[in-house]
């Protein structure tokens, strides 16, 4: 296994491009279960999130040569595409409504009653700036951006009302982008 | 759109986290393409909590997910995206693999040459034609000087409709490839090489996907598929 930092994603993902299909087995040996532990994580059933590995590898062939690295890099474009196969393959599952932003009619609750999640992994300065905002609003993004969660079934897991599980995230993440930049 | 500056981070936000419903998702995934304020508000928000992908356990996928991914890739097409068929044949990729496919040949070659009966006295040639990619060999050539070759699949190849598979070959010091026509996937076929100079050592093969009818052109202009090089047998 070839070390993650040594591994160089960007000439991987320009040689899928070129049609080198070699190079996106390469991609998969390298980052296969690390992609495929984000895409259970969200989706939650082994053999979905299997497919979804499966898809997002052909998203990533096809998609490879519009991969610009002006725009970010090339390790976090892939996840990037795992990510949004497996969310759009949860949501088509849910069929959830949406019950829309009626964000200003509410309020805070239970903001100081909730138990945010931990971890272990070193998350650099976004670690800094979750650690500064309020538990709930750091759970309820955890949890949606880890977790595939919807606003409904985070206002389940914090045991909070919908409106203040939206108004939390709208916080937190203005909150985030005021801190990371 | 006429969106704030906070409604679009607002809206780029929550579709990174994942908290848009299906339609909102492919709402903002069909403006993405048209929309660079968007996009960027995107990317930036993709950059800014990528490092939370981190908190997902690795998890091994089964063994036989890579088989099943690449039987699902389409044809490869890398050919016209690297500046036409004639650049790709001379450039350094071609060399490149064709060192590393010489292994995969000369195994198959001692295999084959076993089966090979070609008349007597004439020059023998063999060629493995190897996609270019995994180096897969897919198709056998054989000859026997008899101004013949023979074409032996190795497995069972589909192509997609409205297309056919063109047989080429090209000499060294030839200007241009020649068509030596179209073949049918995945089965044994002779094919004459009528007004063509004698084989020679080194002599190139490969075939490429074209529209049904052949090349428009007469010069291969899809992708290779499969491609090698004549190999003298001794027996």
């Amino acid at each position: 296994m070839t070390d993650a930092l040594a591994f160089d994603h960007e000439a991987a993902l320009l040689a899928c491009a070129a049609g080198e299909r070699g190079a996106l087995q390469r991609l998969y040996q390298q980052e296969g279960r690390y992609l495929l532990g984000v895409a259970l994580r969200i989706v939650r059933d082994r053999a979905l999130a299997e497919d979804v590995l499966h898809d997002a590898f052909l998203n990533i062939w096809t998609r490879a040569a519009s991969f610009d690295p002006s725009r970010g890099a090339a390790r976090g474009w892939i996840f990037t595409v795992v990510r949004h196969t497996a969310l759009n393959r949860l949501r088509a599952l849910q069929h959830e409504v949406n019950a829309g932003d009626d964000l200003e009619e509410l309020a805070d609750h239970h903001e100081s009653a909730v138990q945010a999640p931990e971890w272990q992994a070193d998350l650099g300065r976004l670690e800094d700036c979750l650690g500064q905002l309020s538990d709930a609003k750091r759970a309820s993004i955890v949890y949606a951006y880890v977790d595939g969660c919807t606003h409904s079934e985070i206002a389940e897991r914090l045991k909070a009302p919908l409106g203040s599980v939206k108004a939390w995230i709208k916080r937190g993440l203005a909150a985030l982008r005021e801190c990371i930049g | 759109m006429n969106e704030s500056h906070d409604e679009l981070q607002w809206l780029a936000g929550q579709y990174v986290l994942g908290t848009l419903a299906l339609a909102q998702r492919q709402a903002v995934e069909r403006r993405l393409p048209q929309e660079p304020a968007l996009r960027a508000a995107v990317d930036a928000w993709e950059a800014r909590l990528h490092p939370l992908t981190a908190l997902a356990p690795p998890e091994q996928p089964s063994p036989g997910l890579w088989q099943r991914i690449e039987r699902s890739l389409p044809m490869p097409a890398p050919v016209r995206r690297q500046g036409g068929w004639r650049q790709w044949w001379e450039s350094v990729n071609f060399w490149r693999w064709s060192t590393a496919g010489a292994l995969t040949c000369s195994v198959l070659l001692a295999l084959l040459v076993l089966r090979a009966e070609p008349p007597a006295g004439a020059p023998s040639y063999m060629v493995v034609l190897v996609a270019p990619q995994d180096k897969a060999p897919g198709w056998v050539v054989q000859t026997g000087g008899s101004g013949r070759l023979n074409l032996i699949p190795l497995g069972v190849a589909t192509i997609p409709q409205e297309k056919a598979l063109q047989f080429w070959t090209k000499g060294a010091n030839w200007s241009a490839p020649v068509s030596l026509g179209l073949v049918q996937p995945g089965r044994t076929q002779q094919v004459a090489l009528e007004k063509l100079p004698p084989l020679q050592a080194d002599q190139l093969f490969e075939i490429t996907l074209e529209p049904g009818t052949g090349s428009p052109t007469g010069r291969p202009t899809g992708p290779i598929l499969y491609i090698g090089r004549a190999v003298k047998v001794t027996s």
